[in-house]
């Protein structure tokens, strides 16, 4: 008799754990795609953690939709939040590059640091048909570059309404 | 039998796909715009498919090789519309249509092709 009851309590914390697990993977499926849109027509993708192929495929549906929804051309995939770019890893994010190639949309990878450029190299990744940039910054300006933008400073204008009278 | 029709808008060709292509209807497409440019010596093509919602291999392949006759015929081509689940369904068939432009719809597409015909214009008379 206490055994049944011990082993009803076990697996009702099981079922308890189960769910308790299955709303965490919700939250972080909820966390980790946030595509933010930082100028019309220019989406950013940071990209934290690892990326393996349900996530990959996740981000990609994602990335799609939103390229879509806000008809933007070009897309800044950060991966400064990505500790190691394998050979998996770089094959998804060649996945999302053509994908979004077709819509008409450029994706830049970004955030490339030394030692994941050094390990691309060494593994002998093809990365050549992707545009790529060390900082977040480098890709933005190039990506204002595409769309015909520059930043400049703003000049001093005689009445400058935050400033006043000069 | 759904004919795909091919506009003339000045010196380019728009083709707007209006239902899913099956592979007679797509094979007729590619023979009529190769026509079609032959007779208006149209400098791009730009081709619609945002409402095609179902592409495989063959029509990949098709697409591919409408943009490499134009090439041949003179004229840019540039794929308008892919949904983003087409674009999924190519890459994973591992088409990935590097022969053809795209665009994300009809007026970016008029953009980008004019772009590309003065880009061509630049490199035929540069070589000569």
């Amino acid at each position: 008799m206490t055994e049944m009851r011990r082993h009803e309590e076990l697996s009702g914390d099981n079922v308890q754990q189960a769910e308790m697990i299955a709303q965490q993977r919700r939250t972080i499926i909820e966390m980790e795609t946030p595509v933010i849109q930082v100028w019309p027509g220019i989406l950013a993708l940071p990209i934290v953690g690892s990326v393996d192929t349900m996530r990959a495929q996740q981000m990609n549906e994602t990335l799609l939709d939103r390229i879509v929804a806000t008809g933007s051309e070009i897309v800044l995939l950060d991966v400064t939040g990505v500790p190691v770019i394998d050979t998996a890893v770089s094959k998804h994010l060649l996945e999302t590059v053509a994908a979004a190639r077709l819509l008409g949309a450029e994706v830049l990878i970004v955030g490339l640091s030394t030692r994941t450029a050094l390990t691309l190299v060494q593994l002998g990744l093809d990365l050549t048909s992707v545009t790529t940039r060390a900082t977040m910054a480098k890709g933005l300006e190039l990506a204002f570059g595409r769309l015909g933008l520059e930043v400049l400073p703003r000049r001093r204008l005689s009445v400058d309404p935050d400033m006043g009278e000069q | 039998m759904a004919r795909v029709p091919i506009l003339r808008v000045r010196d380019l060709l728009v083709a707007t796909v209006q239902e899913d292509l099956r592979d007679s209807d797509a094979q007729a497409l590619q023979v009529d715009l190769g026509l079609a440019l032959e007779r208006t010596q149209a400098a791009g093509v730009i081709i619609d498919i945002s409402v095609v919602e179902m592409v495989d291999s063959f029509l990949g392949r098709l697409l591919n090789d409408i943009a490499a006759q134009s090439r041949l015929l003179g004229a840019q081509t540039v794929v308008v519309g892919i949904q983003p689940a087409v674009a999924i369904t190519l890459v994973e068939l591992g088409l990935e249509l590097r022969g053809v432009r795209t665009a994300l719809d009809v007026d970016r597409g008029f953009t980008l092709v004019r772009k590309l015909i003065r880009q061509e214009q630049l490199r035929v008379t540069t070589r000569a």
